[in-house]
């Protein structure tokens, strides 16, 4: 062990929950040390511009797609899946996948981690989302409830940026705000899709089915971590500028790539948190750690990590650090993968379980008139009304997204639609169609293009415990430790929800007048495919992993506490959106956000009682 | 000394041929964008460059000669081999990208290449025409500036009336 590497606390990862917990404590006077199993080139304005052009020359535009592939810390990829023509499908890559339906995720392992890459949307979880098994009774409740969380969601909003209307979201979601709350900046400017959305759906009221529960439309303004104008109103809120070249920042230009990389910089990531820590804390990248050290009695005592040079090539030397308390903030998939690795926190057999997502159906159709698309943040506005109430106890509630961006998710518009009408199919040895050209193919595809229309519907995905991670020691990466198992499935709930959603969908496009082209079938693009009660269906991955190492109020039944401490090993905590129980649903970063600053107080607190001065009295009593 | 110079026109040398004149003339017909927008991507040498490279000289031959023959009408193309060759020069300027021949027309060139599709530059992407036919941009350039999403897109009626109702 090199004598001297001896911290107050380790962090083990350097993206969201990681940095904010991080900066928190360093601002504290801890000594905090951060390791990060990625790179940090894209910290430099040059490696961020290397990114950029990454993205362009990619012929896939995946969340991955600008970061440069790392042996030694290997990330998972939307394109590791491959759909089988007559269903099922077949995993590539990182993960090792053995369930009935793909886990179709991904996450980015890079200083910053997968805030690199994600849309940015903010919405808080409704207070009905902590308590699903007792009011729904399906899933896993919280210990603790949205009012406990109430603070650390307004420390979350600033720490990130938020832009958003807090009367709004209070009026048409039931989110309770202290009064007179208000986000750091106003909300980011609706689409025009959005206004035409609002202008023929808000105040109609529709019903799922003839007799279901019925609900009132309304558009509403999503929350978005990304740099719009400062409200006066919330104090002294300065927008966080770009990182790696001084004095550059500006609000959102509308470069309309937030997913998979914001050019400006306008949109929050982690590495603007990290701009902003102590001298406290000290970052080392291209740090993979692969065991917790634990004593004998539960403590852990640090951590061992594999030191590489090269992300290219596998060499690496091991080295160990020590700290009062160690931090895991390496997200979902690489928290559980590091528990089960070191053989911890595991009593409760729950460690890796509860794998969660939020499975995503897409529709789309052409609206009768030019909608926008392409322009703007990846969605601006959805429908809220979906969330909660009691069709929840039959099938996963869910929220709906207003994609911008045309039909770019699911359908890779317009290039495919480039492709479709020059006559060129996806299989190259398939006769050729006529094809389009000169001034008929670009009207055409004007015409077309300028009128997609995609919906986004994120389901709650219930707590499972046969959806886990695992290890499998016969298949390593090149640093030589256990790649991640996934094994995933959809419940009945989930599957319902689904079925739901496209009603829903039907019942919108027709209130729209939109011509509606949805259409699911097995092939190489949709690993996702499935058939429910005699129709076809595709979900797609929202990036979204949470549930792996679950909070609960037991040692028996979870493995984290509400502060997010392992039962087993009182200094020891795993933060991120493995301990959520439920996850409502909202885009989740907010809430792992709140979470980890909520953890990061407790940790202070932990290692303020380490180091209660002992009284200690003399021999022989009085002097 | 005195400015008068004599008319000097006579010593200049003769103006530069445009650049690629008949490349920018069939893409014209492929793309239905003008020569001053296909110059203006600054792209014509790259994809007069890389569709040689991809297609070799002689079949590009043969694709002006059919071009030609068609009366200059890309949909009035009868060989497939030159209609795919047609397909790819277009998928390119409004994608960036080179895309997969048709198997048939691989074999037929007898090409020593991949049949691959690939992104021609980091700038083509930029560059593509596709963004333009809907009055957009590409995505993570030209970037319109903030709240402008909120707008109606050029040249519908919305953007006349300023409204959406």
């Amino acid at each position: 062990m090199t004598a001297g590497d001896r911290h107050d606390v380790i962090v083990v990862g350097a993206g969201l929950a990681g940095s904010l917990v991080a900066k928190h404590l360093g601002d504290r006077g801890r000594r905090v040390l951060v390791l990060e199993a990625g790179t940090r080139t894209l910290d430099t304005w040059p490696g961020h511009l290397d990114a950029l052009n990454t993205y362009y020359a990619a012929l896939a535009k995946v969340p991955n797609a600008p970061y440069r592939p790392n042996a030694a810390a290997p990330s998972p990829d939307v394109l590791d899946l491959e759909g089988l023509p007559s269903g099922g499908y077949r995993a590539h890559g990182y993960f090792l996948q053995d369930g009935p339906l793909p886990y179709a995720s991904d996450y980015l392992r890079a200083c910053g981690g997968t805030t690199l890459h994600w849309m940015g949307l903010v919405p808080r979880m409704h207070p009905d989302d902590f308590a699903v098994r007792a009011d729904y009774g399906y899933g896993r409740d919280w210990p603790l409830g949205y009012a406990d969380l109430e603070p650390h969601y307004r420390a979350a909003e600033h720490a990130l940026g938020a832009a958003g209307d807090a009367d709004e979201q209070r009026e048409a979601i039931g989110l309770p705000f202290p009064p007179g709350y208000a986000y750091p900046m106003r909300a980011i400017p609706r689409s025009h899709l959005d206004r035409l959305l609002a202008a023929r759906l808000d105040g109609v009221p529709l019903r799922e089915t003839p007799d279901g529960p019925g609900t009132v439309l309304r558009v509403v303004t999503t929350p978005h971590a990304r740099n719009g104008t400062p409200d006066p109103r919330h104090d002294h809120y300065r927008p966080a500028g770009a990182t790696g070249l001084p004095n550059y920042g500006e609000r959102c230009v509308g470069n309309a790539s937030c997913v998979p990389i914001c050019p400006v910089q306008a949109k929050y990531d982690a590495r603007k948190t990290q701009a902003a820590w102590s001298h406290r804390v000290t970052l080392r990248a291209r740090a993979v750690v692969n065991r917790v050290l634990v004593a004998g009695d539960g403590r852990v005592l640090g951590v061992e990590y594999q030191r590489y040079d090269d992300p290219a090539a596998p060499a690496h030397t091991t080295r160990t650090a020590e700290a009062d308390v160690v931090v895991l903030a390496a997200h979902a998939v690489e928290n559980a993968r590091l528990l089960l690795l070191s053989g911890l926190a595991n009593s409760s057999d729950q460690v890796g379980r509860n794998l969660m997502d939020h499975p995503t159906l897409l529709t789309w159709g052409l609206l009768n008139r030019p909608v926008g698309p392409f322009r703007g943040p990846g969605s601006t506005s959805g429908l809220e009304c979906f969330r909660t109430g009691p069709a929840r106890r039959a099938r996963a509630p869910f929220r709906v997204e207003i994609a911008n961006w045309g039909w770019s998710w699911p359908t890779g518009a317009p290039a495919s639609d480039v492709a479709r009408l020059l006559g060129i199919g996806a299989e190259p040895g398939a006769p050729r169609g006529a094809g389009l050209f000169g001034t008929a193919l670009r009207e055409t595809l004007g015409h077309e293009v300028g009128r997609q229309l995609c919906l986004q519907f994120a389901m709650e995905q219930d707590a499972e415990s046969r959806n886990r991670v695992t290890l499998d020691p016969r298949h390593r990466d090149a640093l030589g430790n256990p790649r991640p198992v996934l094994t995933y499935d959809l419940s009945e709930h989930v599957k319902r929800g689904i079925a739901a959603a496209r009603a829903v969908s039907a019942r919108l496009f027709a209130l729209l007048g939109a011509d509606d082209r949805t259409a699911y079938a097995p092939g190489p693009a949709a690993p996702g495919w499935y058939r429910f009660e005699g129709r076809d269906y595709v979900f797609q991955g929202a990036g979204h992993a949470a549930g792996t190492h679950v909070m609960g109020d037991s040692p028996a039944t979870s493995v984290v506490d509400p502060w997010q401490r392992c039962w087993d090993h009182p200094n020891l905590y795993a933060v991120g959106c493995g301990s959520m129980p439920s996850v409502g649903t909202s885009n989740p970063s907010l809430t792992m956000a709140a979470l980890a600053l909520r953890s990061a107080e407790a940790v202070d607190r932990d290692l303020a009682e380490l180091r209660r001065p002992l009284v200690v009295r003399q021999p022989g009593g009085s002097s | 000394m005195d400015t008068q110079h004599p008319a000097t026109t006579a010593h200049e040398p003769p103006g530069a041929p445009p650049e690629c004149a008949g490349f920018v003339e069939l893409s014209v017909r492929l793309t239905g964008f003008d020569e001053f927008d296909l110059r203006g991507t600054g792209m014509v040498r790259l994809y007069h460059d890389t569709t040689l490279e991809q297609l070799g000289r002689a079949a590009v031959g043969r694709f002006l000669d059919d071009l030609a023959a068609a009366g200059g009408d890309p949909g009035a193309l009868a060989d497939e081999v030159s209609r795919d060759i047609a397909r790819a020069i277009t998928h390119l300027w409004y994608l960036g990208v080179w895309p997969s021949l048709a198997r048939a027309t691989h074999a037929a060139l007898g090409r020593g290449t991949p049949n691959t599709a690939f992104v021609v530059s980091p700038e083509a992407w930029t560059e593509g025409l596709a963004w333009r036919t809907f009055h957009g941009h590409p995505p993570g350039a030209r970037p319109p500036g903030f709240g402008t999403w909120a707008d109606p897109p050029p040249g519908t009626p919305d953007r006349a009336a300023g409204d959406v109702a």
